[in-house]
């Protein structure tokens, strides 16, 4: 089985993205980025966001994530602060941690792009 | 470079164009209105499915299957051909049944066509085949026999100022529609939250008209809001829909006194009280889960809101918004 299959898949994303949105669009250190006019697509993009970091099904590759968080200048602290809502998010649902570790390692291997280091 | 055939021609679409931009850059007159993918008044069609996919946004099936898509959305990668497509196979023939000032500023207008909609969709009018215009619709389709409107006086506005002066009852005006999906879907038992503010009014009247010839069975809230007291219209009916109702919670807000207050046109002091609509909603509905919310107004007012009812505790997909685009000449504003 899958870590996406273990976290439960698309309806687990369901259930997972507002948490995480609404945690995201409450912390200080990151809101700025998120709080686009369209909070529909916003909400959408939080999806993906979601699909990857629990390993599933998607079609993005490294060069996809530089393209899509170029010119946000996004620094260390930015990224520490979507981990950590992220790990809360999971914590709140009741993931195991040893599954929780996983995705901490899947978003950890996409910091370099995210970071367009 | 990205190249369109029009009408015998090459254009070459720049950095960033969208089909709509290159053929206006080029001289053409294309029909257009808010150039934000709602009005639909710039539809064209073409073959290239792929490039048009992200540009049909909105679009029925039908419009679909007829490879029609909003010029105004569309971005392409590669080569695509576009035809224009007659706007009058899209329009309705509308006759115009009345016009009225409900208050100041609010005109209402009552049109007769036969068109098939849900409360709480919109509609875009056209003034002399050109100037496009998206409203609201307050009507409910079984219970009234026309379509009401309720525009937004704008003194000098290119559209409302001209309805408001020269348009009669008898006189047929054009009309595309019906679009938009901020409707009740009939979920009877969960607590509704509606938030209008200004003409917003005009659709969260045609859904709570919905919801209650539904039979809605839950709690209905509805909070109404307006920068000054005199802004509020359709006070008497809503009071009087609110009586017949146990379940109808109806709140007016307004966010600041004016001179004229003590001449507004319902003579009661005490239906409204001032404030600040998002405090008060942030008090009242500390946690919205389990609610179906409605917010349809001016765009600041519902991106704020959608934002703070969301961080309430509503799912995202369980808040519907109708927000009110500025188009090029006119702000629809509150
Ligand atoms: C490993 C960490 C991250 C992953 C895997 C990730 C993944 C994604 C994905 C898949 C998208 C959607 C791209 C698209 O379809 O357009 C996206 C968009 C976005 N991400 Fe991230 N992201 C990460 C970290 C961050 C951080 C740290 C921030 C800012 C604090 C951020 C801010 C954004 C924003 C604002 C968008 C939307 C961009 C737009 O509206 O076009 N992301 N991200």
């Amino acid at each position: 089985m899958s870590l996406y299959e273990k976290l439960g898949g698309e309806p687990a994303i369901d259930a997972a993205v507002d948490i995480f949105y609404r945690k995201v669009l409450s912390n200080d250190r990151i809101s700025q980025f998120f709080e686009s006019t369209d909070m529909e697509a916003q909400h959408a993009k939080q999806k993906a966001f979601m699909t990857m970091a629990f390993g599933g099904p998607n079609n993005y590759t490294g060069k996809d994530m530089r393209e899509a968080h170029k010119g946000m200048k996004l620094n260390d602290d930015h990224f520490n602060a979507v981990a950590e809502e992220l790990v809360a998010t999971l914590n709140e649902l009741k993931v195991p941690q040893e599954l929780i570790d996983e995705v901490v390692a899947i978003v950890s291997g996409a910091k370099g792009d995210v970071l367009n280091k | 470079m990205t190249d369109i055939a029009f009408e015998d021609k090459h254009l070459t679409l720049e950095e960033g164009e969208t089909v709509l931009d290159t053929l206006l850059r080029a001289g053409y007159d294309i029909p257009n209105g808010c150039r934000a993918g709602i009005c639909q008044s710039c539809i064209m069609k073409s073959d290239a499915s792929e490039e048009i996919a992200h540009a049909q946004v909105g679009l029925s099936d039908a419009q679909k299957t007829l490879k029609y898509f909003l010029s105004c959305r569309c971005l392409p990668s590669s080569k695509i051909n576009v035809q224009r497509i007659s706007l009058s196979s899209q329009q309705t023939n509308a006759e115009v049944i009345d016009v009225s000032m409900l208050n100041e500023t609010v005109i209402r207008l009552r049109l007769k066509a036969s068109i098939d909609y849900h409360a709480g969709q919109y509609l875009t009018l056209w003034k002399d085949g050109r100037i496009a215009r998206c409203y609201s619709l307050a009507s409910h389709p079984t219970l009234n026999d026309y379509l009401e409107l309720h525009v937004k006086y704008i003194k000098g506005g290119e559209f409302s100022a001209w309805l408001r002066s020269d348009v009669r009852v008898g006189d047929i005006m054009k009309i595309q529609g019906p679009f938009g999906k901020c409707i009740y879907a009939g979920e009877k038992e969960q607590p509704l939250l509606l938030l209008a503010i200004g003409t917003g009014l005009s659709p969260i009247f045609g859904i709570l008209q919905d919801a209650i010839a539904k039979k809605h069975q839950g709690k209905i809230h509805i909070v109404v809001g307006a920068r000054s007291k005199e802004n509020f219209y359709l006070v008497e009916e809503l009071q009087k829909i609110a009586a017949q109702n146990k379940s109808i919670s109806l709140t007016y807000i307004y966010q600041e006194e004016t001179n004229t207050d003590t001449i507004t046109a319902q003579n009661n002091t005490d239906f409204a009280s001032k404030g600040d609509i998002y405090q008060y909603c942030k008090e009242r509905f500390d946690n919205l889960k389990g609610y179906r919310v409605f917010i349809c107004g001016a765009e600041s007012f519902c991106k704020k809101m959608r934002k703070q009812c969301f961080l309430e505790g509503a799912d995202m997909n369980a808040i519907s918004v109708d927000s009110f685009i500025s188009f090029t000449e006119e702000k629809t504003e509150g």
